[in-house]
């Protein structure tokens, strides 16, 4: 090993304290800064290279530097996205917090010819400005560049088989895997771009549920998983819930209402414009159930499924479904169980006491 | 009313027995206080001697259910009687627990 690798290792190891404290200050930073923007992300991560892995490097290509400061990657923060658009918006918040070195910072992505495919990844280097943070304990910490590696989960994923298959066995894999593993590439990138894609529309579909909610057209909007939760954010089960309520002064504990779904569809309901005059329609007969049951008993403590719990049944009885309905109803709300025939029954003795069937 | 608890690897069993009503309710939510810890475990409910249960006993049952969301455990309600099962109904809460 020539005198100025020498310099170099000698300078990581006095450096070395530095290095880790701005490693845990830069994944504190850019942790924060996603999670205030609400993204979610698969890790984010950090090492400080090893002294033997720069032992290696400088063995490699030593001649290429003069000192500790020219070796950009000694630390190095890796955040892997789920979505392409992700590496965007958190290489937007690293140029809000970081000084990029723009000389030495590539997008790999970019890089491609129109024929091309393989690596794709954003590399940053980046120093921390003392405007963001200061230590008068680590005066270097200032100074001394990172590398910030953004990617999605399948670049990373590919990126890592890549070197594990070739790069890091020192040996160049031959061109007919190298064009396999290229291919892979290209299908990757396409698949990053339609999960985007798929979110993008998602988003557009739950902000067109949201406004034909707001504007009241509850017969264009389909009954499905998005559509039913959107509709239950306006809590339209809360006026019959109260004054089940009302009945023993009861306590209203909220609970999910996401079994009731394959419920309102069983039921007939395709819009939520159906749901919305099922619950109009079956209001006063799933309240006077209630008040039949409730009643007699001190129960002050219901939950806030309670309301569409009854018009379901009132509902089901209305159409006819009998003893056999309402089994059907608690299989669907608890599973298959010996006592649902039984408890069929005492539901049905009940209706039929108020004149429900 | 008794409650005794019996602990099974991660599994941890509850067992009422007699009448869970507002006078039983302060010891038994004493007695259930270790479940309220349990964390990545199943805890079984088990009310095959249970007689009766009124609004504070449905309480103490929706705090450990909700302890174990928390703590990431899983509630089964087993045994139970007809009479108690319809209280569960009447309330609605029949669909929040996983009765057996």
């Amino acid at each position: 090993m020539d005198l100025l690798s020498q310099f170099i290792l000698d300078e990581y190891s006095e450096s070395l304290p530095q290095m880790e404290k701005l490693r845990d200050i830069v994944v504190r930073m850019l942790s924060n800064a996603i999670e205030q923007n609400g993204i979610e992300v698969t890790t984010v991560s950090a090492r400080v290279k090893t002294k033997d892995s720069l032992r290696g490097k400088l063995a490699i290509k030593g001649g290429k530097y003069h000192s500790l400061s020219d070796i950009t990657d000694i630390v190095g923060v890796r955040v892997i996205t789920f979505y392409t658009d992700d590496v965007d918006r958190i290489a937007a918040m690293a140029e809000q917090i970081f000084d990029i070195d723009w000389q030495n910072s590539v997008d790999k992505r970019r890089l491609h010819q129109l024929d091309s495919f393989g690596y794709n990844s954003l590399h940053y280097i980046c120093r921390l400005p003392s405007s963001v943070y200061k230590d008068a304990q680590y005066p270097l910490l200032n100074n001394i560049p990172f590398e910030l590696q953004i990617r999605t989960t399948l670049q990373h994923a590919w990126a890592a088989i890549n070197h594990d298959n070739g790069y890091k066995s020192g040996v160049e894999i031959p061109r007919e895997y190298m064009r396999q593993m290229n291919r892979l590439a290209g299908m990757l990138e396409l698949a990053d771009d339609e999960f985007s894609r798929i979110r993008t529309d998602i988003n557009d579909y739950r902000r067109r549920v949201k406004q034909l909610l707001q504007n009241g057209k509850l017969d264009d909007l389909q009954l499905d998983g998005e559509t039913y939760r959107s509709y239950l954010e306006a809590k339209p089960f809360d006026k019959l819930n109260k004054r089940i309520a009302a009945i023993n002064q009861a306590e209203i504990q909220q609970v999910p209402l996401s079994e009731y779904l394959p419920i309102l569809r069983a039921l007939g309901c395709k819009t939520i414009g159906d749901v919305g005059r099922m619950v109009k329609e079956y209001e006063e007969p799933a309240y006077r159930l209630a008040r039949h049951q409730l009643g007699t008993t001190d129960l002050d403590i219901i939950s806030s499924s309670l309301g569409l719990q009854n018009v379901c049944i009132a509902c089901l009885l209305k159409q006819g479904a009998g003893k056999i309905g309402l089994k059907r109803l608690y299989e669907a709300l608890n599973g298959e169980n010996d006592q649902n025939d039984a408890l069929a029954e005492m539901t049905y003795s009940q209706a039929a006491a108020i004149s429900l069937v | 009313m008794k409650t005794t608890i019996e602990q099974n690897g991660n599994q941890y069993i509850a067992r009422f027995s007699g009448r869970l009503d507002t006078a039983a309710a302060v010891q038994t939510t004493e007695d259930i206080r270790p479940l309220l810890q349990v964390a990545n475990g199943e805890i079984v409910l088990d009310c095959a001697e249970l007689e009766y249960i009124s609004s504070s006993g449905l309480r103490i049952f929706l705090t450990i259910r909700k302890e174990a969301a928390t703590h990431n455990s899983k509630v089964i309600v087993r045994n139970i009687a007809a009479d108690i099962r319809q209280v569960f109904v009447m309330t609605g809460f029949i669909s929040l627990f996983e009765i057996q």
